[in-house]
């Protein structure tokens, strides 16, 4: 690629449909993630939005609702969780590996990082690494940033120094990029080809921005296309034999009409032949050993050059 | 002195004022009203993507999520639509931003040996207000492409000065939507006229499924699935299919890229397609063609 500091993350082009392949031959993977942050606000989760019945609803009933479909239609899924609410929530969170589920982390506190110095995040990256492990029972290999219903872009936030940060953590993935739609390696230095893992994320098949999106009170209940955009995205993926992603909020999701309506969706991903449904620490150790960023990322030298009176 | 009459002089001066404004602006438009299409053809839809990938995301200082939600556009998208595309036989129009020929050179050189059109969508996704930086934008954007691809841009989607792109050898622009047929933009005496291309923002992909797009607050967004915007654009080709019209359809590689909506044109072109007459050009060959039919004097 022609690199470009600021303005690439990684390399030219993507791995075609072809090039893709799956453990058994499999199709298409099809990764669940599940948001067990409450709503809350860039700071992160503070006492007040601990405190409210979306997040009571989201830790209980709601998150009780939904493991019992995923169960029933034999999902693992991925559960992103803050360090404080793996503290708070031990009991639940230590629970979830047991039916099969990945626990990854989502920050100490789902906060936006870019608004932490480098030492600062740090420390928060290094101290979430032991609660999530101590209470998981094993070490996280994939971390979070996931956007929130509030944000001004819906893709999460991440700083200069995160990526970075997380390959000295030990983070085999980061579990929300944006450049692709099947995985792909994030650089974080150019000269060193230092780079970690990027498994997909889109806020079109998130379910926070079609459920009373952006908050009560507007009425913008919109699961018809948020079913619809979850069904031609797994159909289109499945035909070119890539991978699909979803993100699930017990708070949202788990409420029972709009359970049905992942039931729904559940009941036509389980007719689709050859789906592989992974974790994201499965699909992402599959993808590091079968496409290595020592033989796959393929970066080139910048041809840019800066002009006066351009962007540089 | 008769101060009742100052109140009512100003308020004439005011409607006088803004009489002249409104004159010279309408006068600068020159409608082609009804296009005659070449011999077979009942009406033309251009095919357009804005492939500015991460560019306009980076002038903006937007953070780096957003910049990776562009790049999907150069690592995924043109690549997808060039080949869907292709898979048609439709021949597109791509706007692409000069230093896209320098972040995306394969994907840029992939369009054009497909038969389609590069054409200018500024330097870096704006237009500088100084004059001589201006031009130095125009010529660098210009000098990209042609280097890349052989072949220097004729056609522009931007805002950059008529005067400029006429001086420069533009031949067309692809802006905006004073009218729905093209037209010509001119001085308010008709000179200097150069041939604009309109597209409609509900012609759009950005507007329906980028988030924040146009700065729209978080309460505006509608994250729209596929069936629906097909819904609105079929509506909008049949209405302009039974006039023999024109249709431009604006994409963006990092929005229409995505695998969903690949799947949703696909289906769009191939109803177009069963229907007679419908012809799929590049925006310059259907600049070419009126100018020469429909000249603008």
């Amino acid at each position: 690629m022609p690199w470009k500091d600021n303005y690439t993350i990684s390399d030219e082009k993507s791995l075609t449909d072809t090039d893709v392949s799956w453990p058994d031959q499999r199709r298409c993977c099809f990764r669940v993630v599940v948001d067990l942050s409450p709503p809350s606000g860039p700071d992160g989760i503070k006492p007040a939005d601990l405190a409210t019945p979306d997040a009571y609803y989201g830790m209980h009933g709601g998150l009780d609702a939904l493991c019992a479909v995923l169960k029933r239609y034999r999902i693992k899924a991925t559960f992103a969780v803050p360090a404080t609410i793996a503290e708070i929530y031990a009991g639940k969170i230590r629970a979830l590996p047991d039916e099969g589920h990945e626990i990854a982390a989502h920050g100490f506190k789902h906060e936006d990082v870019s608004r932490l110095d480098r030492n600062e995040e740090q420390v928060r990256l290094v101290r979430t690494t032991e609660i999530i492990t101590s209470v998981a029972g094993s070490r996280p290999a994939g971390w979070f940033s996931l956007p929130r219903q509030s944000d001004k872009f819906a893709g999460g936030a991440v700083s200069a120094a995160t990526m970075d940060l997380l390959i000295d953590g030990g983070y085999a993935y980061f579990g929300n990029g944006l450049a692709d739609d099947a995985p792909h390696y994030w650089v974080s230095d150019f000269p060193s080809r230092r780079a970690i893992l990027a498994l997909p994320y889109y806020y079109h098949f998130d379910d926070q921005f079609f459920l009373l999106f952006p908050r009560k009170g507007t009425g913008l209940e919109n699961p018809n296309s948020l079913f619809r955009n979850w069904k031609a995205e797994l159909d289109a993926q499945h035909m070119r034999g890539r991978h699909f992603s979803m993100v699930l909020h017990p708070y949202a999701i788990a409420w029972p009409n709009r359970l049905h309506l992942l039931e729904q969706f559940l009941d036509h991903a389980a007719h689709l032949p050859d789906l592989w449904n992974a974790t994201s620490v499965e699909c992402a150790r599959h993808w590091t050993a079968t496409f290595p960023a020592a033989t796959h990322l393929k970066l080139e030298a910048s041809i840019w050059r800066d002009y006066p009176g351009s962007l540089s | 002195m008769n101060t009742s009459t100052e109140p009512a002089n100003t308020l004439d001066g005011d409607i006088a004022a803004l009489k002249v404004l409104a004159t010279d602006y309408n006068a600068g438009h020159r409608l082609i009203d009804k296009c005659t299409w070449p011999e077979g053809k009942r009406m033309a839809v251009n095919f357009t993507a804005d492939f500015d990938a991460m560019l306009l995301r980076r002038l903006l200082n937007e953070p780096p999520m957003q910049l990776a939600k562009g790049e999907f556009g150069g690592r995924v998208g043109i690549w997808r639509l060039v080949e869907l595309f292709d898979s048609h036989d439709v021949k597109a129009t791509i706007f692409t931003p000069g230093r896209i020929c320098e972040l995306y050179p394969q994907g840029v050189k992939a369009a054009s040996r497909s038969g389609h059109e590069i054409a200018d969508h500024m330097w870096e996704h704006r237009v500088p207000k100084e004059p001589e930086l201006e031009r130095d934008h125009l010529r660098k954007a210009r000098a990209a492409i042609e280097k890349l691809v052989g072949r220097r841009p004729v056609g522009t989607r931007s805002r950059h000065t008529r005067h400029l792109l006429l001086d420069e050898g533009y031949i067309y622009s692809s802006e905006d939507s004073p009218d729905h047929r093209p037209h010509y933009l001119c001085q308010p005496d008709g000179t200097r006229p150069l041939l604009n291309l309109p597209f409609h923002y509900v012609i759009d992909d950005a507007m329906f499924f980028s988030f924040a797009w146009l700065n729209s607050e978080n309460a505006a967004q509608r994250m729209m699935d596929p069936e629906h915007v097909e819904e609105i654009w079929w509506a909008a080709f049949l209405q302009q299919y039974r006039e023999g019209g024109y249709l431009n359809i604006v994409l963006h590689p990092f929005v229409s890229g995505r695998a969903l909506r690949i799947a949703m044109l696909d289906r769009l072109i191939a109803r177009m397609k069963a229907l007679p007459g419908v012809w799929f050009p590049t925006c310059e060959q259907v600049a070419r063609h009126l100018l020469i039919v429909h000249p603008a004097y």
